[in-house]
């Protein structure tokens, strides 16, 4: 027999109650996610075809980008970001600067999950069998065109199980960025937790909001590109 | 005195000229100067044990692999390489590299058709992309070159779902479409099972009736007897025979030659 006291406190009413507060802030977890995830992929691509390169200082540095990033936490990124960057760059420019939480954020997490997908996108374009880029070659093509047009398209298919998990865990680690204050939805979370003092059914429905999230928009995106994916594969 | 190297001028000047051709990877030297010229409309094939240096040669005939020293030559064009000021050959520019390539065709032994591409797509893809051709002509040029290796119905099959055989003819009208001046084949059907050889043989029997100029890599010594206009035996990395198929054959001057005849003809 459950007491009174467990279940009022398992009551999620209270998560629901302050639906529209708590709706501002997933907002913003998945403004900095998509973000985030932009600026990632980006920077992971052209990282990728640095480690690629037949160039060995650009081979040197972006393998060290890929270090620096794979193994640095978010945590300690994102605040060193949002304290330090502006400092630093005050000093070297001379002049006031500073980042507001919600582009440090962005960039915190951008550059930590570029070292992630930049290996993710290594390993796809290094599976195309090296046959299809001599295919190419014969028939005249030159180096950009065979990336464009052979590699990449292959290269994005047979990566996508992978770069989506970790999409997944850049979804899931938006969530540290409360505490540099951005309002996102744990910052929401603890604020109605100030005024009601009810952690556990505010926090297990955050938590509960996530996995949600989260298992719709894969499942969504798995059915999507499983169709995508297998033209071709079959 | 001799004034220059220059051959006299002949009637027909050869589409593929090999001068000294030698390629080494590392202390390896896989051609030891290979020198031959094929005319227009001819049909060469090159036999001979594995490790003897046959895929090399071919691929350094459009540049896949750079030589090592030697000269080729496509249609009395220096191939992958310039004449410097100071008379001496450097690497030429990646963009006119690509466009002596456009002019050979190649069929390789694993097909290599793309995966994320139709058969037509295959074919199109070098005509858009290399060609600059728009997309409605290079479709119908795609059509026609597939009908030509007899795959009409399948433009629109992924790779996937071709046959070996299939597979391997789509390569072939991909190379063809192009209009190339020569079109190689390395082991085109090597890979394939010993029932859908027959299929991809006929296509390449019948370009070599219309008078493609071609060089075949091949394991098929029927073909070679039965296709082919001239024969070479290559070994360790030089041409050990080279005459008309019935002479290679029926009575080749090398040993070494009539040795590895007796172990793959029965």
């Amino acid at each position: 027999m459950m007491s009174e006291t467990l279940r009022q406190s398992l009551d999620l009413s209270i998560f629901w109650e302050y639906r529209a507060t708590l709706a501002v802030g997933l907002l913003q977890n998945l403004y900095i996610f998509l973000a985030s995830a932009s600026l990632a992929m980006a920077l992971a691509l052209v990282i990728s075809l640095s480690r690629l390169s037949g160039k060995m200082w650009l081979r040197a540095i972006s393998t060290c980008y890929v270090e620096l990033f794979r193994n640095t936490p978010e945590f300690v990124l994102l605040i060193w970001v949002y304290y330090v960057l502006p400092i630093l760059l005050s000093r070297l420019l001379s002049t006031q600067f500073s980042l507001t939480a919600f582009v440090a954020s962005v960039l915190g997490l951008g550059f930590a999950y570029s070292g992630f997908l930049s290996e993710t996108i290594r390993a796809g374009i290094q599976s195309v069998p090296r046959g299809h880029i001599e295919a190419g070659v014969s028939l005249g093509m030159r180096e950009r065109t065979i990336l464009r047009r052979i590699v990449l398209p292959q290269a994005l298919r047979r990566m996508l199980p992978e770069a989506l998990s970790q999409l997944v865990s850049l979804f899931k680690a938006t969530s540290i960025v409360s505490l540099v204050a951005v309002p996102d939805i744990m910052y929401q979370v603890s604020m109605v937790n100030v005024d009601q003092m009810q952690p556990l059914p505010l926090y297990t429905g955050a938590a509960l909001l996530f996995c949600l999230v989260i298992i719709t928009a894969t499942q969504m995106i798995q059915i999507l590109s499983d169709r995508w994916r297998r033209r071709g594969w079959a | 005195m001799k004034l220059s190297m220059d051959q006299p001028v002949s009637q027909s000047r050869p589409i593929v000229e090999c001068r000294n051709l030698r390629k080494a990877f590392g202390a390896n030297e896989v051609l030891r100067g290979i020198s031959f010229e094929i005319p227009s409309g001819v049909v060469l094939s090159v036999i001979g044990a594995s490790g003897s240096g046959k895929s090399t040669f071919l691929r350094c005939l459009n540049f896949l692999e750079q030589p090592t020293s030697g000269e080729v030559f496509l249609d009395g064009e220096p191939m992958g390489i310039r004449l410097g000021k100071d008379g001496r050959f450097t690497r030429d520019s990646p963009a006119n590299i690509a466009r002596m390539r456009a002019q050979i065709g190649m069929v390789f032994q694993q097909f290599n058709l793309w995966p994320h591409m139709t058969a037509l797509e295959n074919v199109t893809e070098a005509l858009r992309q290399v060609k600059g051709m728009k997309r409605a002509e290079a479709i119908e040029i795609g059509r026609q070159f597939l009908g030509k290796v007899n795959l009409s119905d399948k433009a629109d099959a992924y790779p996937a779902r071709l046959s070996g055989g299939q597979q391997q003819r789509v390569a072939i009208a991909r190379a063809l479409a192009m209009q190339p001046k020569v079109l190689l084949f390395d082991e085109a059907t090597s890979a394939l099972d010993p029932e859908l050889t027959g299929e991809v043989l006929d296509v390449m029997r019948a370009l070599a009736e219309e008078g493609m100029t071609m060089v075949v890599v091949t394991h098929e010594m029927r073909f070679a007897k039965d296709v082919s206009d001239r024969v070479i035996f290559l070994h360790e990395g030089l041409i050990e025979e080279d005459g008309v198929p019935a002479d290679v054959f029926g009575n080749p001057a090398s040993e070494r030659c009539r040795r590895f005849l007796s172990s793959v003809v029965h």
